[in-house]
């Protein structure tokens, strides 16, 4: 049986296709193309770590030189909606945006509580005041919305300080819990930008996809899988992204990510929040199958497999005698 | 020499006679036998892989006319092609006769007589057939020639006129303002720190030349006044720093900025471009650091440009003369 198996002319080929075929859907299974493409050039001291973009100081006070304005309508307090309410006899901005998004304060009354989860859960890095520390940065004035990202998307608390990037995890605070930490983190120098909550009605995803080209794509990919980038760091899958998540991310800049205010107003940005929660994460693949998405590579990779392979072993058979 | 003209072999009937012949195949010998040991089963086979291919096909008209999913059309398309062709490779190479089959030749050479007619057919045709040559060796030097003569054309058009100044100039002129791709000016409030845009000279933002070569990344870095190379004291005000967004390497879009690392990093290579320090090339295959635009904040709040760049801008060419 063995032996008439290796005598068949088949049989190198097809073991050879088979190998090949293991061993590309391994790489696919392992996520090879995604994140892990590009080696740690060189640790040089902690590029990553340690280097965190204090920008300037900020005096405390809502508007803040930390958000200058800008335009209109760009996720800054000079929106067309402001909501203001009495707190302890201060009148206090708790709400701005416009019909396309809608950036909040969490509510005073979750401020109690977020000091508690910070002093467990943020205080051993950022210290008691979350003024940082040799190894975090000072979130004094960084506004809600950074807060909310990078605690409901899971990325802290970090398990490790020793890592290039925070990666996305499954949260340990819950999203209210995540509003209580910022709610508390406000109350130290309140700030914006506040959490946004866009409006997706109305959202012109052809415009949002033009967008996404000119300004996401570089980074995330035209299919918004992520990418490497330098030194270890790499830009995230946005395939699980939320909607408020993708928002934060573009108006707050976490980590490496540019901050994206005065050049894209509310409607714009709005208009790439749909495309992403609508076409990035559910592609219609014309071909039947998207192959993951990671581009010519993998595509040419399956053309050759299946394609020349496969007429390889047909032009085997048909010159084969009877 | 009448046979010759005629086209009639001279002396046919001797060397006909001379050839041996051809057995006729009995029907009972086994090379004419089907090479399928059973000939009805394989029959079977071939007949169902041309049905499906009928139903294959049929499924594409009506998928096509319903306007199916492409992949439900192209599935049918490729599986009765693919139906078909295993049903004809199959009935030819299971079905027709199992062989050999051998045939032998005949005796090749001609008799003299065919020969010596051949000869002098040749000598007395000779005129004929090399005027008929003539004209058509004429044609086809005709046709070859011209061939060539415009296979040139590409040549000595790349022989001038010569690009001039085009590659050392851009349209960045003294007091060229900022734009993003849609014409909006860039005000100073319009940047975050950490936040990048690409930007045009007022008036190219939406011409090929101008997406070509006038470029420019623009990021704030801070919000104060910044200088990333001595000489260029004046150049980033208020943490504005302008770059050509051209890669030195070889042309791609740079456009990929870590705010943390301040690096700006080509998708193609992986050139890193140190921002702070007037985009000197960290890593990657670029030669040149990223040429940086001249900035100034002019009274209404808005960038513009305080000149061109004063270098080309993009990857090396033979006659590039700076640095």
């Amino acid at each position: 049986m063995v032996t008439r198996l290796l005598k068949n002319r088949f049989a190198l080929p097809a073991a050879l296709l088979v190998a090949v075929g293991i061993g590309g859907l391994l790489s696919f299974a392992t996520g090879a193309g995604a994140q892990g493409g590009q080696a740690n050039i060189s640790s040089g001291g902690g590029v990553g770590a340690g280097n965190f973009n204090s920008g300037v100081a900020l005096p405390p006070g809502v508007g803040s030189p930390n958000y200058l304005g800008g335009p209109k309508n760009s996720g800054g307090a000079n929106s067309s909606i402001r909501v203001y309410a009495k707190v302890d006899g201060r009148r206090v901005l708790v709400a701005y945006g416009d019909k396309d998004i809608i950036y909040k304060a969490p509510p005073a009354s979750f401020i109690a509580a977020g000091e508690a989860l910070f002093a467990q859960n943020c205080a051993s890095c950022h210290g008691a005041q979350a003024e940082g520390s040799a190894i975090a940065p000072n979130l004094v004035g960084v506004g809600p919305a950074t807060v909310d990202f990078w605690v409901s998307t899971g990325r802290m608390p970090a398990t490790t300080t020793n890592t290039v990037q925070a990666e996305r995890k499954p949260p340990r605070l819950d999203a209210t819990q995540a509003l209580e930490v910022a709610a508390w983190v406000n109350s130290l120098s309140p700030a914006v930008p506040y959490v946004p909550y866009p409006n997706l009605k109305g959202a012109n995803v052809a415009d949002g996809a033009d967008l996404f080209a000119l300004n996401c794509a570089a980074c995330h990919t035209i299919t918004g899988l992520g990418n490497a980038l330098a030194y270890g760091t790499f830009a995230p899958s946005l395939h699980v992204a939320t909607a408020r998540e993708v928002a934060e991310a573009i108006r707050t800049g976490p980590a490496n990510m540019p901050r994206f205010t005065g050049n894209l107003n509310d409607a714009q940005v709005r208009d790439i929040v749909a495309y992403v929660t609508d076409y990035i994460q559910h592609p219609t693949n014309i071909g039947g199958a998207g192959l993951g998405g990671v581009g010519p590579v993998a595509e040419g990779f399956v053309a050759l497999l299946v394609g020349v392979g496969g007429l390889a072993l047909v032009s085997y058979w048909i010159g084969d005698r009877a | 020499m009448t046979d010759v003209r005629s086209g009639q072999p001279p002396g046919d009937g001797a060397a006909g006679a001379a050839r041996p012949s051809v057995p006729v195949a009995r029907l009972d010998d086994p090379h004419l036998q089907p090479a399928a040991r059973h000939p009805r089963r394989v029959e079977g086979i071939v007949a169902l892989s041309f049905l499906v291919g009928i139903v294959c096909f049929g499924g594409f008209g009506g998928a096509y006319w319903l306007n199916a999913k492409p992949w439900i059309i192209g599935t049918f398309f490729g599986a009765g092609l693919l139906a078909l062709g295993f049903g004809l490779a199959a009935w030819g190479k299971y079905l027709m006769a199992r062989g050999p089959f051998v045939e032998e030749r005949h005796h090749l050479a001609g008799s003299a007589a065919e020969r010596d007619a051949m000869a002098a057919a040749l000598v007395q045709r000779t005129g004929a057939v090399v005027k008929r040559r003539r004209v058509l060796g004429g044609l086809f030097a005709a046709g070859a020639g011209l061939f060539g003569i415009v296979a040139l054309f590409p040549l000595l058009r790349s022989l001038g006129p010569l690009p001039g100044k085009i590659f050392d100039v851009t349209n960045w002129r003294r007091g060229s303002r900022l734009v993003d791709s849609n014409g909006r000016p860039v005000h100073v409030d319009t940047l975050e720190v950490g936040g990048i845009m690409t930007v045009f000279p007022e008036g190219w933002q939406n011409t090929d030349e101008g997406q070509a070569v006038d470029q420019t990344v623009l990021i704030r870095v801070s919000t104060l006044d910044t200088v990333t190379r001595p000489g260029r004291e004046t150049w980033g005000p208020q943490g504005y720093l302008a770059y050509s967004k051209v890669c030195t390497h070889a042309g791609c879009p740079v456009g990929l900025y870590e705010q943390q690392l301040q690096l700006l990093v080509c998708p193609c290579h992986q050139s890193m471009f140190d921002v702070l320090d007037g985009a000197v090339p960290r890593f990657g295959p670029a030669p040149r650091p990223l040429p940086q635009l001249p900035l100034r904040v002019d009274r209404s709040g808005y960038l513009r440009a305080q000149r061109g760049y004063g270098q080309p801008v993009g990857p090396g060419f033979f006659e590039r003369t700076t640095t």
